[in-house]
């Protein structure tokens, strides 16, 4: 296991201890949602890291280095960001697909930029979700005082680039 | 001509909606991964396609540990807090602190938009105002530590990934601080 899972399954046994302490009913439902949580997302699973590993493939190894590579500066965060809020589907599709992307030569900026946009414009999630429950005024309230933020991300990472280097993947 | 009007007709055509809302990821990602898939074999064999699925299975078996932790986590955390008594130091006259106890809310809260949403209308209702809203939800989507701890860093490393959050962290404050100033007119959903 990683650091970052040893310290992921301390917090949650810590959790579940406070739990404890207002009795093993509430431990119990805990575990009943925790199972309920995971058999809806194994679906998504099997369908999703076929598809990052197939597209991983399927992409040509310098095919990202044109548009979202190291040198495409500015307007690559840009491309980034809004390619970010296109991305169909929740973290099980995105960071698969971040690491397809950065395996085809995307550049450390333009995947933060990525993200970040990802988090902030996630199409689906505003048709499916948010636009729903809150109404499109609320969207656009949200949406243009999100606008800048990917833009914003990708360049401060740029910047600490220069200083410390950032690394992506894990092998 | 009258099927419409009828109770047992619409019983039938009333949950296509919802089922649909609940499964439209699955099916795109699952029509793509078919796609995709079946265009691997095409070009570079059977062996390729195959390789590809293998490669999938140890990744979820990397984020298995992580995924495991974080849904315990998750669904201890919904036993113990009630996000509801924090509505009231989100007002709008709130001022920065609302905004930063919204960040802070929303980056704890746990689970995707079906547990997110509902929150913030039960925030709304509290009398958060639309500031410390956007805020709660940037906040959840940029920094949610479940996102982040069971998905980003086991995947991307800890250096892209504690990065991204450092950078990202301060950002709900400066999105609700905007909200705040935008002149377009939106009242709570009743």
């Amino acid at each position: 296991m990683t650091p970052g899972q040893i310290f992921l399954w301390a917090v949650a046994l810590i959790a579940l201890g406070f739990c404890l302490r207002r009795g093993p009913a509430t431990v119990h439902r805990a575990g009943v949602e925790s199972a309920k949580s995971l058999l809806k997302i194994l679906p998504l699973f099997a369908v999703a890291l076929p598809m990052a590993a197939f597209l991983a493939e399927l992409i040509p190894a310098d095919a990202a280095v044109r548009w979202i590579g190291p040198d495409s500066g500015f307007m690559g965060i840009v491309i980034g960001s809004v390619a970010g809020g296109l991305m169909p589907g929740g973290p099980f599709v995105t960071f698969p697909l971040v690491l397809a992307f950065a395996k085809a030569g995307a550049g450390v900026p333009q995947m933060v930029a990525l993200v970040a946009g990802w988090c902030i414009f996630a199409l689906h999630r505003i048709i499916t979700w948010e636009y729903p429950m809150l109404g499109w005024r609320f969207v656009a309230i949200r949406m243009i005082a999100g606008l800048p933020l990917p833009i914003l991300a990708g360049l401060l990472s740029e910047l600490i680039a220069e200083f410390i280097p950032i690394t992506l993947g894990t092998r | 001509m009258r099927r419409v009007a009828d109770p047992r007709h619409r019983a039938q055509v009333a949950p296509v909606l919802p089922f649909l809302r609940r499964h439209a990821s699955l099916m795109v990602i699952g029509a793509i991964s078919v796609a995709s898939g079946a265009a691997l074999w095409r070009r570079d064999g059977a062996d390729a396609a195959l390789h590809a699925l293998v490669h999938a299975w140890d990744l979820f078996l990397f984020i298995l540990p992580s995924l495991l932790a974080g849904l315990l986590l998750a669904a201890a955390l919904r036993q113990l807090m009630a996000p509801g008594a924090l509505a009231r130091w989100m007002g709008a006259d709130s001022g920065w602190t609302g905004l930063l106890v919204a960040t802070l809310a929303g980056a704890l809260t746990p689970g995707g938009p079906m547990a997110a949403f509902p929150l913030v209308l039960v925030l709304a209702g509290a009398g958060a105002d639309r500031g410390a809203l956007i805020a709660y939800i940037m906040s959840w989507t940029l920094n949610g530590f479940q996102r982040v701890l069971v998905y980003e860093l086991p995947l991307l490393g800890p250096s892209f990934a504690i990065t991204r959050l450092l950078i990202t962290l301060p950002m709900p404050l400066l999105a609700g601080w905007i909200a705040r100033r935008l002149p377009i007119a939106w009242e709570p959903p009743k």
